[in-house]
This record gives C-alpha cells, sequence and structure tokens, in this order.
C-alpha cells in the first residue's frame, strides 16, 4: 500500500520558487486500484516521482510500503535499445538463476500477450507492443506497488482501449496496488476504484472519490451506464472548478 | 543476381576506370619524379611483398595497435568518470580544450625529450594524439544519457554504470574511435618520419631522401591502401556493434 | 568560473612538478620558465614571421579546400548518378592519410608552402566535402517538391540553405584539421612556419623555447576552435534543430 502525507515539493528553477505540491494527503489500501486525475500541470508527475524515490519532499511524507515498479509515459525512452525484448524484461532480475529469471520473463511476457515479440528489439515493435513490455518489465519484477505515469497517453485510441482491459487484468492476477495517473477522467473512472482528483499547483487533494462501479469491466457497457456518467461529470466539475478557482 | 552485379559494377566502375586512365597516361613515362603507373606496381612487388613487411611494415602497424588500444581504454574510462560529474567537467573542461587544440605531431620533438626514438616515443606520440576524439566524445556521450533510462535504472535497482551508461554512449565512443583511428595512422607515419631507426614512415623517407622514386611512390601507395584497409575493418566492427543503434536509426526514419 | 580553478591548477602542477625534480627539468622546465622563453621569442622578429606564415598556410589552405568541397559537393550531391558513381571513389580517397603525400609533395614542388599547402587542402577537403554531401542528401523532400511546382532555381533556394548548418560544420572541423596539417607540415617538410621553429628549437636543444612554441600553437587551435564554433552558431541560429554532426 502507500500512504502521501502532506506531501509539498516546491522547485527553484532559475530563481524562481515553483510550488508543484502544497500538501498532498491520500492513501492507498493494499490491493487497491486508484487513479490520479487534474488538470495539466498540476504536478501529477512530480507526485509519482517522490512516490517512487526519484525526488525528495520538500516537507511531508510519500512512502510506498514494499517493492515498487513503475511503468513511465515515453516507453519509446524507458526501453534499453540495445537489448532485446526478454533481455529489457529480465533486466531488473538479474539476481535471479538463469532458468527462475526465463521463467518469470516468459510469464510476464504471456501475460501481456507478447511472447513472439521475446526475441525482437524494442524499436521493432509498435507503440503499443513497447509499452506492453514496459508493463511485462513491472510484472516480471514482482512489486507490490505499481506506479504508472500516464501510460497509454502516447498511443492511439484503439491501442489504449486495449491497455486498459490489459491492466485491468494483470492487476486483478497480481493483486498489486496500482497508482494510475492519467488526464484522461473517462479512463480513470474506467480503470479505478477510486479516483483522486487534483487542484492546478500548487495542488492540493480536491476530492476523493470512490468509483463504486461493478468489478467486472467493459469497454462498450461501462462506459455507457449511466453511474459512470454520473461519476465522470461530477469528476469533469471538479476539474473545472480546480482550473478556475487556482487563482482565488 | 544482375542486381547485385550492377550494384559491384557501379561501385568498381569509376575507381576502376581512373587506375586504368593513370596507367596508360603514365606509361612510357620518361619523367624522373613521376614514375608510370607499370614501374610504380613493380616496385610495390620488390619492395613490401617481402622480409621488408615483416622488418618495417608489422612492427609500425603493432606500435599503432597498442597505442591506439591504450587510447581506447584511457579515453573511455576518463571520459566516463568526467562525463558523469558535472563539476569535474566543468573544473576539466578549459585544459582539455588547450591540450587537445595542440596538434599532436608537433608534441613529437617534446615526447622524444623523455622518450628518446624508440618505440616509446612512438606508441605515446599515438596514445596523446587518438586520446582525445575518445575522450571527448566519451564525455558528450556520457552527459546525454536518456534521464528516463537512468531513472529507469533507479527505480528497478539496476547498477548505471554497468549497464547504462557505456551502452548508451557506445555511438558517440564510436564517432570518436574512428577518428582517432585516422589520426592514429597519421601519427605512427610522422613519428617515424621526424624520428626513427625503423618503421613505415622512415622506410619511406629513405626513399625519398635516397631518391629511390619509384621505391617511394610504392610506400604511398602502401599507406594509402593500410588506411582504407583499417577504416573499412573499422566499419566492419561497428557495424557488428552498433547493430542496434543502426536499426533503431532506420526504424526512427521510418 | 570553475573551468578557471582547472586552468590554475593545471598551470599550478607544471611550474612545481618540475621544480620540485618530480619531473626532470630537462624533460619539461617550469611554467614560468617556458613564459618567459615565450616573451623573448615574441620580441624577435623570426617568431611573428612564423606565425605569420602559419595562419597565412592555413587560412589560404582552408579556403581553398571549403571553397573546393562546396562546389565539388553541391554539383555531387545534387545529381543523383554523380552521386552513386561517385561514392565508392570518395571511400577509398578518404581514408587515405594527408602524411602519405608527404613524401610526394616535397619531390615534387619541395620544400616550400605550397608542399604544405598541397598537405592542408588535401585533409580539410574531405571534412569539407562528406558534410556538404550529407547537407545536400537532408533535403526534405516536401521542400523539394514544392521548389519543383514553384519552379525554383534548386541550388539557391533548397540546397544552400539546407546544407549550410553541415557547411558550418564542415567548416569547424576542416579548421582544426588544416591547423595541424599545417604545422605538421612545418615540421616534417621544413616549409617556413611554427612547425620549422618548432624542429629548429628541438635541434638546438633550446627546450624552454620549444614548449613556448608549442603552448602558442595550442594556443592558435584553441583561438581557431573558438572562433569557428563561434561561426558555426551563428550560421546555425535560425535552424530549428540544431543538427547532430554527422560522423566524418
Amino acid at each position: 500500500m502507500l500512504i502521501v502525507d502532506r506531501l509539498s515539493k516546491v522547485y527553484d528553477a532559475h530563481g524562481r520558487r515553483v510550488e508543484a505540491l502544497a500538501d498532498i494527503t491520500f492513501s492507498v489500501a493494499e490491493g487497491e486500484f486508484a487513479c490520479v486525475v487534474g488538470p495539466s500541470g498540476c504536478g501529477k508527475t512530480t507526485l509519482l516521482r517522490c512516490l517512487a524515490g526519484l525526488l525528495s519532499p520538500t516537507s511531508g511524507t510519500a512512502t510506498v510500503h514494499g517493492k515498487l515498479a513503475v511503468v513511465f509515459q515515453e516507453y519509446g525512452r524507458s526501453l534499453f535499445p540495445w537489448l532485446r525484448v526478454r533481455d529489457n524484461v529480465g533486466l531488473p532480475l538479474k539476481d535471479l538463476s538463469k532458468r527462475e529469471r526465463q521463467a518469470k520473463v516468459e510469464g510476464a511476457l504471456e501475460a501481456v500477450g507478447l511472447t513472439d515479440a521475446a526475441g525482437a528489439y524494442p524499436w521493432q515493435l509498435s507503440g503499443g507492443m513497447q509499452q506492453r513490455v514496459a508493463i511485462a518489465r513491472a510484472i516480471a519484477y514482482g512489486p507490490r506497488v505499481l506506479l504508472m505515469d500516464e501510460p497509454f497517453a502516447a498511443v492511439d485510441a484503439q491501442t489504449r482501449a486495449d491497455l486498459e482491459d490489459l491492466i485491468r487484468d494483470v492487476w486483478h492476477r497480481l493483486g498489486v496496488t496500482l497508482l494510475f495517473i492519467t488526464h484522461d477522467i473517462d479512463e480513470s473512472v474506467y480503470l479505478g476504484q477510486r479516483v483522486i482528483v487534483l487542484s492546478s499547483a500548487p495542488s492540493r487533494v480536491a476530492e476523493n472519490i470512490k468509483i463504486d462501479l461493478p468489478d467486472e469491466r467493459d469497454q462498450l457497457t461501462t462506459r455507457g451506464d449511466a453511474r459512470f456518467v454520473e461519476l465522470r461529470a461530477r469528476i469533469y466539475a471538479h476539474i473545472q472548478k480546480a482550473k478556475r478557482g487556482s487563482t482565488s | 543476381m544482375s542486381a547485385t552485379l550492377k550494384r559491384v559494377g557501379i561501385w568498381l566502375g569509376l575507381p576502376v576506370a581512373l587506375v586504368t586512365v593513370w596507367w596508360f597516361a603514365s606509361a612510357g613515362s620518361t619523367d624522373f619524379f613521376r614514375p608510370s603507373l607499370q614501374r610504380i606496381v613493380q616496385a610495390f612487388r620488390e619492395t613490401w611483398l617481402g622480409p621488408r613487411f615483416v622488418e618495417e611494415v608489422l612492427p609500425s602497424l603493432a606500435r599503432l595497435a597498442v597505442g591506439y588500444v591504450l587510447a581506447v581504454i584511457l579515453g573511455v574510462v576518463i571520459g566516463v568518470a568526467i562525463g558523469l560529474s558535472v563539476r569535474t567537467r566543468a573544473l576539466t573542461e578549459p585544459v582539455l580544450e588547450f591540450l587537445r587544440a595542440i596538434p599532436p605531431p608537433i608534441l613529437v620533438p617534446v615526447i622524444m625529450l623523455f622518450a628518446g626514438i624508440e618505440n616509446t616515443m612512438k606508441v605515446i606520440v599515438i596514445v596523446f594524439g587518438c586520446i582525445w576524439p575518445i575522450l571527448l566524445n566519451t564525455v558528450e556521450g556520457v552527459r546525454a544519457t536518456d534521464e528516463v533510462l537512468t531513472d529507469t535504472c533507479q527505480v528497478y535497482g539496476v547498477k548505471p554504470l554497468r549497464h547504462l551508461v557505456l551502452q548508451s554512449a557506445s555511438p558517440q565512443i564510436m564517432t570518436g574511435a574512428r577518428q582517432a583511428l585516422a589520426i592514429g595512422i597519421i601519427l605512427m607515419v610522422i613519428s617515424e618520419m621526424v624520428a626513427a631507426n625503423n618503421g613505415l614512415g622512415f622506410t619511406i623517407v629513405q626513399f625519398q631522401r635516397g631518391f629511390q622514386i619509384p621505391e617511394m611512390w610504392s610506400g604511398v601507395l602502401l599507406l594509402g591502401l593500410i588506411g582504407v584497409a583499417l577504416a573499412g575493418l573499422f566499419h566492419l566492427a561497428e557495424r557488428r556493434v552498433l547493430v542496434w543503434y543502426h536499426g533503431s536509426r532506420d526504424a526512427d526514419r521510418r | 568560473m570553475k573551468g578557471l580553478l582547472g586552468l590554475a591548477c593545471f598551470g599550478a602542477l607544471w611550474e612545481l612538478l618540475p621544480r620540485l625534480g618530480v619531473v626532470p627539468s630537462q624533460w619539461a622546465p617550469p611554467l614560468s620558465e617556458v613564459v618567459r622563453a615565450l616573451g623573448a621569442e615574441a620580441r624577435e622578429r623570426r617568431f611573428w614571421d612564423a606565425v605569420t606564415d602559419t595562419l597565412v598556410t592555413w587560412a589560404l589552405g582552408l579556403g581553398i579546400a571549403v571553397v573546393a568541397g562546396i562546389v565539388v559537393g553541391v554539383v555531387i550531391g545534387a545529381v543523383p548518378l554523380l552521386r552513386t558513381a561517385t561514392a565508392s571513389t570518395i571511400e577509398f580517397l578518404r581514408p587515405i592519410p594527408s602524411v602519405a603525400l608527404i613524401p610526394l609533395a616535397v619531390v615534387l614542388y619541395g620544400v616550400t608552402i605550397t608542399s604544405t599547402l598541397i598537405l592542408v587542402v588535401y585533409a580539410s577537403f574531405w571534412q569539407v566535402l562528406i558534410q556538404v554531401l550529407h547537407g545536400v542528401a537532408d533535403v526534405d523532400p516536401v521542400a523539394r517538391d514544392t521548389a519543383s511546382i514553384y519552379r525554383l532555381p534548386k541550388v539557391r533556394y533548397l540546397y544552400w540553405p539546407t546544407a549550410l548548418p553541415y557547411v558550418a560544420t564542415g567548416v569547424r572541423l576542416a579548421a582544426s584539421v588544416a591547423l595541424i596539417l599545417a604545422v605538421t607540415g612545418e615540421l616534417v617538410i621544413g616549409s617556413p612556419g611554427l612547425g620549422k621553429q618548432i624542429a629548429l628549437a628541438q635541434m638546438s636543444n633550446a627546450v624552454p623555447q620549444m614548449y613556448a612554441l608549442v603552448l602558442v600553437t595550442g594556443l592558435i587551435g584553441v583561438a581557431a576552435n573558438v572562433l569557428a564554433r563561434f561561426a558555426e552558431r551563428r550560421a546555425l541560429f535560425w535552424h530549428p534543430s540544431v543538427r547532430r554532426e554527422v560522423p566524418a
């Protein structure tokens, strides 16, 4: 699980002080799928980097319990171009024996449907497939917590729909705690058990909504569901308010 | 089959034509300083395809190899160290800019002061000249490491020095290594022309001073062939090592 | 700022190590002695003559090489047939070490500036040519089609502007190569210039003087690099993306 307590992050860039995160507090329970949405520039990526240990907070804490893995938005740049897919997926597993590593890699590639691509180089694959490799790498690592930073923002809509269903499937199978950052409101409601809405920078948690949709989600029916539309509208209104109210 | 033949034909066409023109234009030449190509080829066969190859040419190439390999190792190690540290880079930049601007051949007299004219001097000269392109390109390559990859290493507990830095910088390092090879050949010859008692460069200068003109031309020809051969070998090696890089560039271009 | 500190440390080491005997002073005299010798040199007419000779050789050789490289490069680059026909010849001639020409030049043209000039032009020409060929090849196909439709003269409106950044890079590379070959030619062939002065100093075992001349040559090299990089940046300022130097 992960706990964020009064997290704040201030950047000092060229003499200007930029307060990205003012006071963020929320927690995600063990095995829960939570989405974070907010207007552009509200510091979603900063929040993720603090959780991932890539940035240190100015004050407050961002704690993750257990091993964590990250899937970045720039899938093209997060895979090592000199390694084949299977070696990319197996890279974090260098402490394991060769056989163990191979087994985990094969399992992970199967989970994302890329068994045939094991011997290819990342740049030989499409964008969607590259992101699947990144997801497979996270799966093989066996984390308790998975952080995803707008992972499907840079793929086309069709591929995005497939990847959304894939990640819910992976989440079900592994039982990881998943924090999913996105700017796409529909996606956040479709995917999450809970949606955390951030205000504009300096951001706070504007809303922490439980998504009480059934666990079985489907691209066609769920998105037309009345409750889905209601939740979506509520979040949309919050974000509009957050955008307008940022200066008040 | 005929497509390959056509490609080979185009590749060889102009060079063969030029050589043929040279052959016939210079045939029967009585100019002492510009002997006929036929005479040059004959001198080539007599001079270099014999014991002299082992006595003079191989030692020169061996010195080049030793100097070059040393320069690569030193250049990469120092380059990585400097490239990883912003502070070290800022500290050393002007000094390195100055040292690399010194034309390496004029260091031959300097290095002769403490290394004499034997093998050590020549190897040191080659190292000093070859190290700069490698070192500077390594620094550039290390600097340009993609931050997403660095973040990935940090998250997954992968050591960047072992798995990321050199691999990511390798295309840039290869560029430096290619430039260094060209410089190395030049320095191998110069160090022997200026001060030596054996070697390929020394032998050619001896021919020149002794007015053995066709032999001198044949030496020049040999140098040209060595240059082309080494460049070709490097190209092959680079294609093997950087398969992934060329592939990903082609994919980007599409 | 830190760079100056680095230079100062370098200077301090150069002064101290020979004085302390760590480096035998016949190998390398202390910096102060070298500077004193430099001062003495600067009072001699022959020093300034040598500097002028080197600079003239360098500038003349570079100029000829740049003009020839651009003309040949644009002509070959603009005609695809020429491009394919000459590709192999260029690949064969390029790697021929310029120093191979030294004995030929001496035998045919004697111990004159002409010999050194041949060396300089030969080596620098290839640097410019390769860059220009890549520049012309880099022409945007959309731009080319536009020029065709509007019947614009291709060389002036298409090839030249596209190739200009590459030409700038080529000139920068050629400038450094030209200086190296100019001084090398003076050293080995004996044509007038700094290289010859260094050879003379070495023969008369005037060690501080020799170092002083090497220092001056290095400084000229630095100045040439800085100038060339400055000119390159001026030529590139309008360019949307700074082109990466094509491996020469």
